[in-house]
């Protein structure tokens, strides 16, 4: 059945449909419902909402509960996100699996609370120190941001890692129609439990990017938790060897999953010289534009990322088919994807269509950007920002 | 069997460090209690003190500096049976004295053991906010002019349940440990230690010295909360049946609406008008209705002032883009929301462009209809005004069959608000029949005078 809901509406349902059973968050536009969902949802049980002093509290709340066996959501925006920064590198190191999203809005800073932006691409990605990798999808409407938040959850438990969902203001407070029953989503998937037989090691692995089994604090078993670098017993250590083994850990679950963790969707034209690459709330703008230019007779061909980290490389290589001499690139930010994606793309342009002041780019932008950049790379001419677009070449 | 595994010699802490004292001390405390393992939880949070977690037998949870409340709140919520306890230092309790605060407010039901040595040890020495007057510390090398942060009667205003203070040389350290391991809601011990490395150093303080101390802040020691407080068990929890939100949707059979391709709509007021309540009235009937739509809302951030600006579009097909570039209905409701709009200059002729009879409007190509405004409100009231003006708007730029919209309404909308808004939609069509009988009179008039 169709219904008419936010982007935050599905993500409140997406996580109640991966079996969320845990949310604490603080307010923030455009995150706040998210918020208002769950303690409606948990009011007369089922799970647990609290709303907390800060965004620190938050996630610090919702990470003892995982430890204890809930599975815990924590939502906020981009200033908020800068709040969680410390707290996701203790998810990482203490690998639990936690699911965040991130309503993007204008920033830095305040920035623009109730305007659209969605310049926390790169920083979802490096949001601690460390530099280890974690999982980061990005929404381009109701419809995805259920599925991806669902999804999360169950990478976050598969892998026992922090995941970042991303949406932005015009995801996240737009009303969309939508019929979540038609979505597609794999089955629920749970953490690794421990045998109840053996003994417990909370960080005991075989092979580097194996996933420790999960033993709740509270249960039978004794557990530790730390977030200082430790050997499997969870116990502090100095030991080099020790030391090289968990943080090669912490790559390697991530990195060797890198492939089963893209999430894309290829609409290709074997005959395509232009591929549209997009992601976010660009992308709807962006399937509009290639079926201006298909009914126009151009061949165009487009691929939407719904995974930005780790790069969908399989995916992006898989649609530069061999005619592709161009890649259009919208974004809601100054580009910052884009120079994360050109080392895979390699010589080829990427024409850029950039908007950073609050409001979408239109289908006609990238169809004008397409046409423009035609037959040569050169040609392409810079829109001034009064008119919300540039171009990069 | 105590749940503390090693002795104060076999511990990380420099000798005569009052650390190992304590943890042995809270030992014995637990031993009291008879707390068995698999039931209690240590938190420990950054310094010297971080580290003592590894020496207890029992679940132990080990993260960063000054959050180790939130852990064990978010532990305590989903394991209420567990006895929580935080293991502090006076740092701790200077960067996270906003979960302090509020732990203790929400009577988060965890106990809080302060060690509080005055001074960063880890780090070399430096003021920490309890560092007492005069205090010298690496930073403070002359003795700080600040006024210690009394930990116990912040806990006590936010509402603590059950707090103490005390030397953790003292034998009745234990006592005060045992008392707060027993209080049912948030407790807090707040126990004064030497840390020989440093702040002992550069300020002679010896075990008799902690009691002078005491007597000289004005910080006494002893129990100096005791209320009891019910343990308050978190709403919900984990045992409950499980639900998908599924009973908020509406399930009701909804006549199907006819639509031919995309309309974009804007309805554009003031914050009060309910604006985007109208639009989402609209929307959900059409979607019920089998339609496509999609909203998108703009309003400042103060949501009872300044404009409130609507953008609805309906369709026969999917909408993958919800930007609104060609509206073919607008409405213009008041002086706020014509501001935001600014120029008129974009509309097409083909817009039809409904503007509340108060207003000017600078000059536009749109085809521009007047809407009686204060008529709207009378009949449909001040609430309802807005929904009654867009219903009355897509009646006469002939974009929907009044009769339908009637219907559907009627099996689509629910909650507290749906009779207003049956009323202001029917109110709406009323206005839009008149109109156009009105016109049809006009005409039927302007013909036979020809």
């Amino acid at each position: 059945m169709r219904e008419f809901i936010t982007g935050n509406e599905a993500v409140v349902r997406g996580a109640l449909r991966a079996k969320c059973d845990f949310f604490a968050g603080y307010p923030i536009t455009p995150a706040s419902s998210i918020l208002t969902g769950f303690v409606r949802v948990f009011h007369a049980g089922g799970g647990i909402a609290v709303e907390t002093e800060d965004e620190i509290a938050a996630i610090g709340q919702c990470i003892g509960a995982v430890m204890s066996g809930a599975r815990a959501l924590t939502a906020s925006s981009g200033p908020g996100l800068s709040l969680y920064s410390e707290t996701i590198g203790l998810a990482q190191m203490g690998e639990v699996p936690l699911v965040i999203v991130n309503c993007q809005r204008m920033g830095p800073a305040t920035g623009g609370a109730t305007a659209t932006g969605e310049g926390d691409v790169l920083f979802a990605r490096h949001v601690t120190s460390g530099g280890y990798p974690l999982p980061v999808l990005a929404a381009t409407d109701a419809g995805s941001a259920y599925r991806l938040t669902y999804l999360a959850f169950n990478l976050a438990e598969r892998l026992r890692t922090p995941v970042i969902v991303l949406t932005s203001k015009d995801i996240a407070l737009t009303r969309q129609t939508v019929d979540l029953d038609a979505i597609e989503l794999a089955p629920l998937e749970r953490r690794l439990a421990t045998a109840p037989d053996r003994p417990f090691a909370p960080y005991a692995i075989n092979a580097p990017a194996d996933v420790p089994a999960f033993a709740p604090i509270g249960g039978q078993t004794r557990v530790r938790f730390t977030g200082s670098i430790h050997d499997e017993n969870a116990v502090l250590t100095i030991d080099p060897a020790r030391i090289e083994r968990k943080l090669t850990h912490l790559r390697r679950k991530i990195d060797d999953a890198a492939d089963s963790l893209e999430d894309t969707e290829p609409d290709l034209d074997p005959l395509a010289e232009t591929l549209i690459l997009s992601y976010g709330s660009a992308d709807g703008a962006a399937r509009v534009a290639v079926a201006m230019l298909r009914e126009s007779g151009a061949a165009v061909s487009r691929l939407t990322l719904y995974s930005l980290w780790p790069i969908p490389t399989r995916a992006i290589r898989a649609a530069l088919t061999s005619r592709v001499r161009r890649i259009v690139m919208p974004e809601l930010n100054i580009g910052l994807y884009c120079d994360a994606v050109r080392h895979i793309t390699g010589p080829l342009p990427i024409m850029s269509v950039l908007r950073y002041d609050g409001g979408l780019i239109a289908p006609q932008t990238i169809v004008a950007r397409v046409r423009s950049c035609d037959g040569d790379a050169a040609a392409c001419s810079a829109l001034s920002p009064v008119e919300g677009s540039s171009c990069r070449c | 069997m105590s749940m503390l595994t090693v002795q104060r010699n076999d511990m990380c802490y420099c000798p005569g460090c009052s650390h190992g004292l304590l943890l042995e001390r809270l030992g014995a405390a637990m031993q009291r209690v008879g707390l068995p393992t698999d039931r209690v939880c240590i938190v420990s949070d950054i310094g010297c003190i971080g580290t003592a977690d590894r020496y207890f037998e029992c679940h132990t949870f080990h993260g960063l500096h000054g959050r180790s409340f939130t852990y064990a709140e978010g532990i305590k919520r989903v394991r209420p049976e567990l006895t929580v306890i935080v293991l502090v230092g006076d740092g701790g309790c200077g960067i996270g004295t906003a979960h302090l605060v509020h732990s203790a407010r929400r009577d988060a039901g965890i106990k809080v053991l302060v060690c509080n040595n005055f001074n960063f040890g880890m780090t070399g020495g430096q003021q920490s906010p309890t560092t007492p007057e005069l205090g010298r510390t690496a930073t403070t090398p002359w003795g700080t002019d600040q006024r210690p942060f009394d930990i116990c009667r912040t806990a006590q205003a936010a509402g603590a349940g059950f707090v103490a203070r005390g030397s953790a040389h003292a034998e009745d350290a234990t006592d005060l440990i045992e008392a707060a391991l027993r209080s049912p809601g948030f407790a807090l011990v707040d126990l004064w230690e030497l840390c020989v490395a440093y702040y002992v150093v550069t300020n002679k303080l010896a075990p008799s010295g902690l009691v002078e101390l005491s007597r000289r802040l004005d910080m006494p020691f002893g129990i100096l909360e005791n209320r009891p407080t019910a343990a308050r068990e978190p709403l919900g929890g984990a045992a409950a049946a499980s639900r998908d939100g599924a009973e908020l949707r509406v399930t009701t059979a909804v006549p199907r609406l006819a639509w031919e391709g995309r309309t974009e709509i804007c309805v554009a007021g003031s914050a009060g008008q309910h604006i985007c309540s109208a639009a989402g009235v609209i929307g959900e009937i059409a979607v019920a209705g089998g339609l496509f739509a999609a909203q998108q809302d703009d309003f400042p951030i103060t949501v009872r002032k300044g404009h409130s600006v609507s953008n609805l579009i309906l369709s026969n097909d999917a909408i993958l883009y919800a930007g609104l570039d060609h509206p073919d209905v607008m409405l213009l409701l008041s002086e706020d929301g014509l501001r935001r709009l600014g120029s008129l200059d974009a509309l097409a002729p083909t817009c039809r462009l409904f503007v509340d009879d108060s207003l000017a409007i600078p000059p536009t190509a749109a085809a521009v209809h007047r809407l009686d405004g204060e008529a709207m409100a009378r009949g449909a009231g001040r609430a309802g005004a807005a929904l009654a003006a867009l219903v009355h708007a897509l009646q006469v730029a002939g974009r929907i069959d009044g009769a339908a919209l009637v219907d559907a309404a009627r099996a689509a909308l629910c909650g507290k608000y749906r009779d207003a808004n049956l009323r202001a939609i029917e109110f709406g069509l009323t206005l839009g029949q008149e109109h156009a009988a009105a016109r049809q009179a006009s005409g039927n008039a302007a013909r036979s005078t020809s």
